[in-house]
């Protein structure tokens, strides 16, 4: 389904520059540079507060930026309102109109772009087949469960062919089973129609299985923008490194110097890792990160790098994997998890040794100069 | 199974006795206060004021009361009330419509109590003190005159009270709360966010208005509309504090006819035409609804649609 929009090749392309939103005196949304391709799957991932929403309305024109500029398909509409853009939203709580039926919320948008009447009968009936919601075409909204008005909010959206999808945590009301297969089907719509998505949420894991590149954002700034592995793999900084995935951190002075870097944590353990970027400073507070998959849990000292004799826990089943709590006789937890069929002592109160790889090792200056970055 | 299903079923039977008992309060107030005293006005519609003392009797039983009643200076009232009615019902929607607009869609939560209680307050007022209020205000000698002089909007001193105006002007007054208040119910309801997904599809904000706001208020413009219009038909204190004799309306007729004629048997026949014809009227409104309803669907172009393949 090509749309008779995307007749260039940057149609589907958003650029914010320098965006800022203010609300009193704190901002919302400050000094943000984006630039998103055509055809993208775009997350826009944080917490509550960071701003993605403020983010999202602003490229629909439910809100305007204080300062910056913002450009869909290389024009500038930072001061168009939402019905002169070329973009169209699926909204948190769907917000389908309760006084029409399906097949009528679908085609609202139809009758201001002045499409046929026959046209928008076969427009409708082909964006409910795609939603797999064709059946639906004569229910209220009401009688749908919150699935159903999701699809029918996505149809209402994609209908009038937008060149860019914005959509604002359009999962967070569904449970855990029918969400997961909500993102492969968006994904793969998406994929399909080559429709930008700007997809916001506060949802890692949902950013992560569908996104093309995924933007952390952070207290209104952005943090970091790459793809989802690139992001897990090298975070660029502690708070990316603490939101995406699960981390143990501990925090302690460098030590070392170039070819043999390492960080000393309480308790005098010494924890080698990789070569740190920009320009260390021996004694410099730093913050230390490992992934719990790749620590290694035996029961007998392997007497290689970052080892660390701790006491079992707790064991606990994740379905695919099992995970491992530990705590030194220092007072640090260590969480490790590993596939099951592993052999692994299982009774809490056992001695075991913790390690990992010294390139598994993140570290980060314990207090990041933001302000200045 | 049949032993354990049992006393569910014997307490439900129970449960639905005990909610029959709690209506009965509210049934016995419609018998006594509305369906007796009202199948009393329709009997003493037939029958007639035998002499001078007697307010009524039903000895002989007829239609001529009715053939009275319908006169024409009657019908004249008549026909200026409904006038007054619809104008003032108009007039009430109109002025209610952006108030409640207001209140529900642009005001915050917190000012919002404050502005309701402003609308409900006066409401709150005795019916006939508040009306007697716009008589001061209205009268020829008070200070809205004396003002509109001052600053030399008026020469000479105001002539309104008296005239079918003040009456206009003050049943659109007393009214209007019985307007806002559904209104405000039905617009502060509305997820203000569809409006949103309306601009965001492509309409911009008074296509939006007929498109959204409008469908999802009508069940409060008609509850409004039949609020105001149904008491107001009846009214008749407004009328005898401002309206004086040109200004008069329906329900001084009727009153007259009880109290200072003593005629309950004219007075009760008056009583039916007025509420026939209310009733009249808003049978017509929900007409012109089911009507407009229509019209909005065309409006929207989908009616087809909506017909296409369906079972449901």
């Amino acid at each position: 389904m090509t749309t008779h929009l995307v007749d260039e090749a940057r149609a589907g392309e958003v650029t914010l520059r320098g965006v800022s939103r203010v609300y009193g005196k704190n901002y919302a949304v400050r000094d943000l540079d984006l630039h998103v391709e055509a055809g993208e799957f775009i997350s826009l991932l944080g917490p509550s507060g960071c701003g993605k929403t403020t983010t999202l309305r602003m490229i629909g024109g439910f809100e305007y930026p204080d300062s910056g500029s913002i450009s869909i398909a290389a024009k500038p509409v930072e001061a168009l309102p939402p019905y002169k853009r070329p973009v169209n939203t699926v909204f948190q709580a769907y917000a389908l109109f309760p006084h029409l039926s399906v097949a009528q919320n679908v085609a609202y948008g139809l009758r201001y772009q002045k499409t046929p009447k026959n046209e928008v009968r076969e427009r409708v009936s082909e964006a409910l087949q795609m939603v797999r919601m064709d059946s639906f075409a004569e229910r209220m909204p009401a009688q749908l469960s919150g699935g159903q008005q999701q699809r029918i909010a996505l149809a209402r959206a994609l209908v009038n062919r937008p060149a860019v999808l914005l959509l604002d945590e359009p999962m967070s009301a569904l449970d855990r089973k029918l969400r997961e297969e909500m993102q492969i089907e968006l994904k793969l719509l998406q994929q399909q129609l080559g429709t930008t998505f700007v997809f916001v949420t506060h949802d890692q894991e949902e950013a992560m299985t569908m996104s093309d590149r995924i933007a952390v954002m952070n207290s209104g700034r952005l943090e970091q923008i790459g793809p989802p592995d690139a992001v897990y793999d090298a975070p660029s900084s502690a708070y990316v490194a603490g939101f995406i995935g699960q981390q143990n951190f501990f925090t302690g002075a460098l030590a070392g110097g170039p070819g043999a870097w390492s960080v000393t944590i309480p308790g005098g353990t010494v924890v080698s890792t990789r070569e740190p970027a920009g320009s260390p400073v021996v004694g410099a507070a730093t913050e230390v990160a490992v992934r719990p998959e790749h620590v290694t849990i035996s029961a007998i000292p392997l007497g290689g790098p970052n080892e660390i004799r701790s006491t079992l826990m707790s064991v606990s089943q994740l379905g695919s994997a099992l995970q491992i709590v530990t705590i030194t006789p220092d007072g640090l937890k260590i969480m490790a998890r590993t596939p099951r069929g592993v052999d692994l002592p299982s009774t809490p109160g056992v001695d075991v040794y913790c390690s990992w790889p010294a390139d598994a090792v993140h570290i980060f200056p314990t207090t990041p100069a933001t302000e200045s970055e | 199974m049949t032993a354990v299903a049992a006393p569910p079923q014997r307490a439900r039977r129970r449960f639905t006795g005990s909610v029959g008992l709690l209506a009965l309060p509210i049934a016995a107030w419609l018998v006594f206060f509305f369906i007796v005293p009202f199948g009393l006005i329709l009997w003493y519609s037939f029958g007639e004021k035998p002499s001078l003392y007697v307010t009524h009797s039903n000895d002989v039983l007829s239609l001529a009361r009715y053939v009275e009643a319908l006169d024409p200076a009657f019908l004249t009232t008549f026909w200026r009330t409904t006038q007054i009615a619809i104008v003032g019902t108009a007039l009430c929607l109109l002025i209610g419509f952006p108030i409640a607009y207001w209140m529900a869609v642009k005001l915050s939560p917190r000012a919002r109590g404050i502005v309701l209680a402003l609308v409900l307050v006066p409401y709150w007022t005795n019916f006939l003190v508040r009306t007697i209020g716009w008589q001061i205000t209205l009268s020829p000698e008070g200070f809205l005159s004396d003002f509109l002089n001052a600053v030399g909007v008026l020469n000479g001193p105001l002539q309104v009270l008296y005239t079918q105006q003040a009456v206009q002007l003050g049943v659109v007054y007393n009214y209007l709360p019985l307007m806002i208040l559904p209104l405000y119910v039905a617009l502060e309801r509305m997820d203000h966010r569809l409006l949103e997904a309306s601009r965001d599809l492509g309409g911009n904000w008074w296509s939006s208005f007929w498109r959204v706001t409008i469908p999802l208020a009508l069940p409060g413009i008609m509850s409004g509309l039949l609020l105001v219009f149904v008491p107001l038909m009846g009214d008749y204190i407004t009328p005898s504090v401002l309206g004086g004799a040109s200004g008069s309306m329906v329900g001084q007729m009727v009153a007259g006819q009880f109290q200072r004629a003593q005629n309950w048997a004219l007075g009760s026949a008056m009583a039916i035409c007025l509420m026939l014809a209310i009733l009249l009227v808003v049978i017509l409104f929900g007409v012109l609804f089911k009507l407009i309803g229509v019209a909005l669907a065309r409006f929207r172009h989908l009616g087809d649609l909506n017909r296409t393949g369906a079972i449901s």
